[in-house]
């Protein structure tokens, strides 16, 4: 079950602007380089995996996963 | 503040001493440290006329990270020593502030760190490493630290703050006066630079901290006449929510900036050359493939851990791993014990430049404190490995380390390195 879609979120509040989430993953985030504050790019959906490992990672413990099991919905 | 009265007897009498400097001169003492780890809870060690909460394991260095509002940079220091609350006040930067103040302050610099703006300094790493190792290699090899590892972090840093080719050799005697600060001796005098502040309001007790000041006045008052597309003017430009920084932010600031970057990388690329010179097979792997870059760099900064702890102060009463923590207690957390933790990685005394999901602690455990210079750190690293391996350099270690005597900075003072040409 690893792999199914969940989606993210970022709450700027806590956003300490490190990129981590932006290395990690690329497509999903993006730091706006005026405010230095990481917002969800396209839709905001990862697998399951790859998604804990970004919110686990994120310093500033600003990320979370806001939907569950969106099963391939693309 | 806690006497040693009040302690369970057991961990005053058992706590392994990981503070003496003098011990660093043979490296880590890596197994007083996993005496540490292995004591269930925190051990109180004792320190000055106080002590100190170790924290050794990794789990725990990231929770006192990640947990500001309890564990605070602000009050007494981030080093093992408080300082006096007027000189606290004068050196305060970045790194010894909480939020609110903190965030303003980093999202005011914080711009110009982004992973996609240190990649527009890419060229200029390259550029610097290319003429050092050309050099080292030309020169059949020599000390490490005098050739590349010191020499590269502070040309970069220097470049991307702007300051011209013909005052680079002034800055860098500025920031070697700095590092021997860190040590116990200054080899200049209290009013060196003409100097008049008292030495204990300077950074570092240094009066090169004066002067560090007084340049970066200067270059502050020129670009904002005339920007540049470089970091001064970006922290003169800066701005979030409608505020600047102050002139004394400011120079902490660029004093900062200069400094912070400097021993550390150093020390990374110092203790990175020793790893791939005594582990040949192990940059083999990276030659036969290049794609091995990226977990090689993260493996040579865990192995490194440059700056080997940083401290906290509880601002309450709290527990951690079963251990009651007083408020105003000093809270240590030792990054060079987090990341040998046996609980987290997998054989953790061998350096393997193909370690998968390396969460090590070389720039912090998270938390709103987490290097500003971690991506520029990493692309420094990555960038000599590249151009290493574009030459197919393969580095053989001609003498053994002289390391600083520090409990603080994991530095090396020099090492001699030699090409060796086997392929
Ligand atoms: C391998 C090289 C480096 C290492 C190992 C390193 C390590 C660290 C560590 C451990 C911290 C404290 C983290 C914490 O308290 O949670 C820190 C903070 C900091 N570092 Fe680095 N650093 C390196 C390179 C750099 C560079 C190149 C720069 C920038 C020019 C830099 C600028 C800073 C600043 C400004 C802070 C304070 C951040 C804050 O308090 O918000 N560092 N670094
Ligand atoms: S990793 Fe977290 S704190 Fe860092 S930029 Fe992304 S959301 Fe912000």
């Amino acid at each position: 079950m690893s792999d199914n879609l969940v989606r993210v979120a970022v709450d700027q509040e806590l956003c300490i602007g490190g990129g981590i989430c932006e290395m990690l993953e690329p497509e999903v985030f993006e730091l706006d380089d005026d405010v230095v504050i990481s917002s969800v790019i396209s839709n905001g959906l990862l697998p399951r995996n790859r998604a804990e490992v970004v919110v686990d990672r994120c310093p500033g413990q600003a990320i979370a996963i806001v939907e569950e099991n969106l099963d391939k919905e693309r | 503040m806690r006497s040693t009265v009040d302690m369970a007897p057991s961990a005053v009498v058992e706590t392994p001493n990981v503070t003496d400097p003098s011990l660093y001169l043979q490296g880590i003492p890596h197994g007083r440290l996993a005496q540490l780890r292995a004591i269930g809870g925190l051990a109180w060690h004792p320190y000055e006329d106080g002590g100190f909460w170790a924290v050794t394991r990794h789990a725990e260095a990231r929770y006192v990270s990640r947990n500001p509002e309890l564990f605070s940079s602000a009050i007494g220091h981030t080093n093992l020593w408080d300082l006096e609350a007027d000189a606290l006040e004068a050196r305060r930067s970045l790194i010894d502030t909480d939020a609110p103040d903190h965030t303003r302050l980093r999202r005011l610099v914080a711009g110009a760190f982004t992973p996609k703006n240190i990649r527009r300094w890419e060229q200029v790493v390259r550029e610097i490493t290319i003429e050092l190792l050309d050099e080292f290699v030309v020169q059949g090899g020599g000390d490490w630290v005098d050739m590349v590892a010191a020499p590269m972090p502070i040309q970069v840093i220097l470049t991307m703050l702007g300051v011209p080719i013909e005052d680079s050799n002034y800055l860098v005697e500025l920031s070697n006066y700095l590092v021997e600060g860190t040590g116990d001796a200054q080899s200049i005098p209290p009013d060196a630079f003409g100097n008049t502040t008292e030495l204990r309001l300077l950074p570092f007790n240094s009066p090169a901290s004066h002067a560090l000041f007084e340049y970066g006045e200067g270059m502050r008052q020129q670009r904002r006449h005339d920007p540049q597309d470089d970091l001064v003017s970006h922290l003169v430009q800066a701005e979030y929510e409608g505020e600047r920084f102050s002139l004394s932010e400011y120079r902490n600031m660029f004093h900062l900036l200069v400094f912070a970057g400097n021993e550390t990388t150093r020390t990374a690329l110092s203790h990175g050359a020793m790893a791939l010179a005594a582990n040949p097979h192990e940059w083999r792997r990276v030659l036969d493939d290049p794609s091995m870059i990226e977990s090689a760099t993260e493996e040579i900064l865990r192995w490194a851990t440059p700056v080997m702890h940083m401290r906290r102060t509880a601002t309450t009463d709290t527990e951690l791993a079963g251990t009651e923590i007083a408020e105003g207690d000093k809270v240590v957390m030792w990054y060079a014990s987090a990341n040998r933790d046996e609980a987290v990685f997998e054989d953790p005394f061998r350096f393997d430049v193909g370690r998968a999901d390396n969460e090590h602690f070389a720039f912090g455990g998270g938390g709103p404190h987490l290097c500003l210079g971690a991506f520029l750190a990493r692309l420094e690293v990555t960038v000599l490995l590249e151009e290493m391996a574009k030459r197919s350099l393969c580095l053989e270690q001609t003498t053994e380390p002289v390391r600083a005597r520090s409990n603080f900075v994991h530095g090396v003072l020099s090492v001699g390195m030699q090409p060796r040409s086997d392929r």
